[in-house]
């Protein structure tokens, strides 16, 4: 039972934030591809911009990696 | 590198002026600058009447080329284009305005039989149609005939008006009918004229519908207009194949020539651009501007050899770092010059600041093949880059993308032998491969710490960037990149003391350390600087990306490998493989590029970039597509 546990707090790591993710890229996506239409030199930020909140998703993998290789995981 | 430049000024007489332009664009490699000499003596150069006169003409006769340009074949230009000269300005003019008269003439006509042909053809299956049945039958003279279409499935439409037709005219109808490819029914019906005002209102009421002819046979009815159209059907080809010659005999005539006009006359009107950056006096006159520090020499070599001593060049200053106005030029190795492209998506570093683009060279593959890390996917992306970079143009966009991909490619096959990966386990399984240094699958751990260890280096080196760059200019913030850097490696040895990693004796002096170079810290950097100490450690945590990717990586690949033998059919297995290797090799390219360049962009230029350079741009040669004017 412990083991169902602990994988199912590893899918929450991951899971959780990769929903936050998608929120606000979904939010930032549009935004940007707007923003290049008019300023195409933007290219950069577009890309920065969107790679930004997948820290969240990485950082969340990482735990659940994390939460997983613990002793007992 | 940013190169050092040097502010440079020409002398001379102002009767040589226009030569000493022309000298300058054919050595193309002094960017002319508005003069700063401050002096009642000088004044900006104007343009006689004359001169306004060919530069009015110059502008006209290019704004004509340019308008017809799409209908003239590729340039074939030699590289000796002569200035032009007033004559063949006032030539090229009349040339560029009687073609644009005449090519706007054949296109228009072109265009509207064009548009004739695509409406007719539209016709084409009812006119021929309605041609069959007005052919069944000759026509009775004392009847009108109505030509109408049933929409697919309209027998049930089609019965009814026989039958309510048949009672309204009291006779028999004729009524001819034909079928569509459309699906639709023609249908011709020949009424006496006494009844055909009732059938129409009524089939009005039923909404039957009438066809009609096209805007241009208004008036006509489609009896009337069958043969009409029929007839400029079949002429209109034959009058298109002419015109279209007319315009290719006109296009081979004069196109080469006019080519030739918009070269030299945009080199022209580039040259009279500068012309109003100097200063002159009655006599003579004062040229300013950029040059790399580097063809100091070439541009003595140049101006002696074509004026001797008439024009005397005077070197200002060598340039040392600090005046922002001078403009940036990155030059590095043929090697690394393809990754100034990473760096031009951002907006050009500032003159005296640092370039990364070496930096970048090295650690964007490295990250790359961490993320990609696998020897087969590095292979397939080197084949491909090489395939596009023979067709990509020499100093093109594409030719320094596929550049970098290729060493991305490179760096994946070194990281795929390291870690002992060819298409995942595939190599594992069927050639008994084994890593060099860990397994991504199994060490998620020791891979976790490789890529923070990274990120360590990679944010710690950015700091140091930042110090070295603020050195000259902004010693106190010099100080404070210096000392982040030194808290950040501190914090670091610390937690390694506190587990037990490095002897846990360390633990107190560097702590002590530590609190000791805090408040000298906060004196260079202010009081936002523990904040940025902690937005270094955590831009070093954001490296875990390239761990996390990595094992996302291999994870599907592994997966794809499996998909084979798990389908039962060995076929089905081997082409789902394929499938979910291609999704992951264009995922493995993709996503390490994003995230590479994310590393870079954030956690990297964050420490030391400062934008805001201004673009070179030398007075030189214009030229189809790269241009040439400074502006």
């Amino acid at each position: 039972m412990e083991y169902v546990w602990i994988s199912f707090a590893a899918a929450a790591a991951v899971g959780i934030p990769a929903l936050g993710t998608a929120w606000a890229q979904s939010r930032i996506g549009p935004a940007m591809a707007a923003a290049l239409a008019e300023k195409p030199e933007l290219s950069a930020t577009a890309v920065l911009m969107i790679a930004i909140p997948e820290t969240m998703v990485v950082l969340g993998f990482v735990i659940g990696i994390v939460i997983m290789l613990r002793p007992g995981g | 590198m940013i190169l050092r430049m040097v502010k440079v000024r020409l002398l001379g007489s102002l009767t040589r002026l226009p030569a000493a332009i022309r000298a300058l664009q054919d050595l193309g490699t002094i960017q002319v600058v508005a003069s700063e000499v401050d002096s009642d003596l000088v004044a900006p150069v104007r343009r006689t009447p004359a001169q306004e006169r060919e530069v009015r003409m110059a502008t006209s006769a290019l704004a004509d080329i340019e308008h017809v340009l799409p209908h003239l074949p590729a340039p074939v230009i030699s590289d000796d284009v002569g200035p032009a000269g007033r004559q063949e300005i006032a030539a090229w003019a009349r040339q560029a305005r009687r073609f644009r008269r005449q090519a706007d003439q054949l296109t228009g006509h072109i265009q509207e039989l064009e548009d004739e042909l695509a409406l007719l053809a539209k016709y084409q299956d009812l006119l021929k149609a309605f041609q069959s049945l007005f052919d069944r039958a000759e026509i009775p003279a004392d009847t009108v005939s109505f030509c109408v279409t049933f929409a697919e499935g309209g027998e049930q439409a089609l019965r009814e008006l026989r039958s309510e037709v048949s009672k309204l005219s009291g006779e028999p109808l004729d009524l001819r009918v034909r079928g569509l490819p459309t699906g639709e029914t023609a249908g011709l019906l020949v009424v006496p004229v006494a009844s055909a005002q009732p059938i129409e209102a009524m089939m009005s009421a039923a909404r039957v519908e009438e066809v009609r002819v096209p805007p241009s046979y208004r008036g006509e009815s489609v009896a009337q207009a069958l043969p009409d159209m029929r007839h400029r059907l079949e002429l209109i080809p034959g009058e298109l194949s002419r015109l279209r010659s007319e315009l290719e005999g006109l296009v081979s005539a004069e196109g080469g020539e006019l080519h030739l006009a918009r070269v030299a006359l945009n080199d022209r009107l580039v040259a009279e651009q500068a012309m109003q950056l100097p200063r002159a006096t009655p006599h003579a006159f004062v040229v300013e501007g950029w040059l790399p520090d580097r063809d100091r020499d070439s541009l003595q070599r140049h101006v002696s050899e074509r004026f001797g001593d008439d024009i005397v060049v005077e070197f200002l200053e060598t340039e040392e770092w600090e005046d922002t106005s001078a403009p940036v030029v990155l030059s590095n190795p043929g090697l690394f010059r393809p990754f100034e492209t990473i760096v031009r998506f951002l907006p050009l570093p500032r003159y005296g600041s640092i370039d990364p683009t070496p930096f970048v060279a090295f650690f964007f593959p490295v990250f790359f093949g961490l993320i990609l890390g696998d020897a087969g996917y590095g292979i397939v992306l080197v084949a491909l880059s090489a395939g596009l970079w023979r067709r990509a143009e020499p100093e093109s966009t594409l030719r320094s993308v596929t550049h970098i991909a290729a060493v991305c490619g490179l760096f994946a096959i070194i990281f795929g032998v390291l870690f002992g990966e060819v298409f995942g386990d595939l190599g594992t399984r069927t050639l008994g491969l084994k890593p060099l240094w860990f397994h991504r699958d199994e060490a998620l751990l020791p891979f976790l710490g490789l890529a923070v260890a990274i990120g360590f280096v990679h944010v710690v080196l950015g700091l140091v960037l930042g110090a070295v760059s603020a050195f000259h200019h902004q010693p106190r913030h010099a100080l404070g990149r210096g000392l982040s850097a030194l808290v950040v490696v501190l914090i670091l040895l610390a937690i390694l003391a506190a587990a037990e990693v490095l002897p846990a004796r360390f633990f107190t002096p560097i702590v002590i350390v530590i609190l000791v170079v805090f408040p000298v810290l906060v004196f260079a950097e202010g009081i936002i600087a523990p904040v940025e100490i902690l937005a270094a450690l955590s831009n070093i945590f954001s490296y875990a990306r390239v761990m996390a990717l990595g094992t996302a990586s291999v994870m599907m690949a592994i997966v794809a490998n499996r998909m084979a033998g798990e389908m039962g059919s060995a076929v089905v297995g081997v082409l789902f493989a394929l499938l979910f290797h291609l999704v992951n090799f264009v995922l493995g390219v993709f996503s390490p590029t994003i995230h590479s360049l994310r590393l870079h962009y954030v956690e990297f230029f964050g420490k030391f970039y400062s934008p805001g350079g201004a673009r070179y741009q030398p007075l030189r040669h214009w030229q189809p597509g790269a241009g040439g004017a400074q502006t």
